[in-house]
């Protein structure tokens, strides 16, 4: 089978694909940590003040459109990452339903279904205006790292920037075998659809069981062959990798316009 | 339960990195001193396991389906501090590669979903394994702390939302308790077929030296 559901779109080839991961982790991640701390617009005074009101709400759409020139550069497709950006949803509808009680402040609106008063304060709607923009920027953040790096670079930049190398050496070898065992939960998978229809959850919790079972027993000699075809080749616990890691004037051109942008919308807007 | 960025205030999620920082830390220590960088492979193949083991969905109620988190299930196998490792580096890839879960929330997360039943679920499980004892204890020990660790851990979840100023506690707290006392059964349930299924066909997979 093939699967390309780690990394899709990193084989491309733009400007953005071409520089080096250190460069894009440490622009992509400042990224988030200006949005983080970015000050969200306060909607309570916007009869009092609408000016300021305005310009925190353009902060955020500046945001927006620096992330998203850089995803148009990339020529990653649009669909894919809006549709992928959508995996803060359900976070977000959690927040939603808490809306009408979060009463302290002024009341933005009130609407009555039946017998039950709903309210919507300003305070509320600060804080779903908040937690949707900062969580739908930060996401888009990291498709941009994600989708225009592939997995073995990004994760050699995050080597080269002080990743403990155990964890990096885990991560590289779960990347080359969750492939395999992807497979095997596929093949599985198959095989109880193809078996069965429905059923309740009782029977369900059991299938799945057995399969996880299954695979733990089937990964654990796995890794055990692995292990043993490694030490038979001469695998002492280091592993030595080919540094082909340089960065380039263009890397540090982008690094830098990229974090003087993000500072100037922090500060200046 | 993955939290995005931006629903936690500074200090939480900042101090939720330092706990995370600290036990991983710590974790890695402990692990490199017992087993040496020899048996990196087969930790990295079995987080390829919790992540294939993730791919599975079930059916939980009114046509949702979740998957299990395995935190408990890890730890059973190979003991609490490696299962910290392979869980916290499969929390990461998550938040890098598919955006489920927060950057600066990436501490919180491996607190809630990871540390919470490697560690906790782990010695919640060796001591039901002691009172009964036997291969009931095992499978009771295993189904009671998948059950416990994830209701903390939404309860912990909640908890910092509260207190991020995101959700009134007194509103997110039951709720979230209340759906993941179906969603903690059904990990509780997979987790005892597993071990179940372990036992009757490698028994000595469970007789690991744990770490």
């Amino acid at each position: 089978m093939k699967h390309d559901f780690i990394d899709k779109y990193a084989e491309l080839d733009s400007v953005i694909h071409r520089l080096d991961p250190r460069i894009k982790i440490i622009s992509f991640f400042s990224f988030i940590f200006f949005v983080i701390s970015t000050q969200p617009p306060r909607f309570s005074i916007i009869f009092a003040q609408p000016s300021e009101v305005l310009m925190g709400s353009l902060k955020f759409l500046f945001y927006f459109l620096l992330i998203f020139s850089v995803i148009l550069v990339s020529k990653v497709p649009l669909r894919f990452v809006f549709k992928r950006s959508l995996v803060i949803i359900p976070f977000v509808l959690l927040i939603a339903i808490f809306i009408p009680f979060l009463k302290e402040g002024e009341i933005a609106g009130s609407y009555s279904f039946a017998s039950l008063h709903l309210n919507v304060t300003y305070t509320g709607l600060e804080t779903l205006f908040n937690v949707l923009s900062k969580s739908w920027l930060s996401v888009l953040s990291m498709l941009a790292l994600a989708s225009t790096t592939k997995f073995p670079r990004l994760l050699k930049g995050f080597e080269k920037l002080g990743m403990p190398r155990v964890m990096v050496m885990i991560v590289s070898f779960m990347y080359r075998y969750v492939f395999v065992l992807g497979d095997e939960v596929m093949r599985m998978k198959c095989a109880r659809d193809a078996r069965s229809f429905g059923g309740n959850s009782k029977w369900h919790i059991k299938t799945v069981g057995n399969i996880i079972g299954t695979l733990f027993v089937r990964t654990y000699e796995r890794g055990e062959r692995v292990y043993v075809a490694m030490v038979s080749r001469g695998f002492s616990g280091k592993i030595k990798i080919l540094d082909d890691l340089h960065v380039r004037k263009l890397d540090l051109c982008f690094m830098i316009s990229f974090l003087t942008f993000l500072t100037m919308i922090w500060a200046v807007l | 339960m993955h939290i995005p960025d931006g629903f936690l205030s500074a200090p939480i999620w900042m101090s939720m990195w330092i706990i995370a920082i600290v036990i991983v830390g710590y974790a890695v220590k402990r692990t490199n001193e017992k087993l040496g960088e020899r048996h990196v492979p087969m930790m990295g193949v079995l987080a390829a396991f919790i992540f294939a083991a993730q791919m599975l969905n079930t059916p939980v109620a009114g046509g949702t389906s979740g998957h299990m988190m395995g935190g408990v299930l890890a730890a059973v196998f190979l003991g609490p501090f490696a299962a910290t490792i392979v869980m916290s580096t499969v929390f990461a890839v998550q938040a890098i590669f598919f955006q489920d879960g927060g950057i600066t929330t990436l501490g919180a997360n491996i607190f809630n979903m990871g540390l919470i039943g490697t560690i906790l679920g782990y010695y919640i499980y060796q001591g039901i394994r002691k009172v009964i004892g036997g291969e009931k204890g095992m499978l009771v020990g295993a189904g009671v702390a998948a059950w416990i660790t994830l209701m903390l851990g939404a309860i912990a979840c909640a908890i910092m939302l509260g207190a991020s100023g995101v959700v009134p506690l007194g509103v997110a707290l039951p709720a979230m308790a209340g759906v993941h006392v179906l969603i903690g059964a059904i990990e509780a349930g997979i987790t005892v077929v597993v071990v179940g299924m372990v036992l009757r066909s490698r028994p000595d997979l469970l007789e690991l030296q744990k770490i």
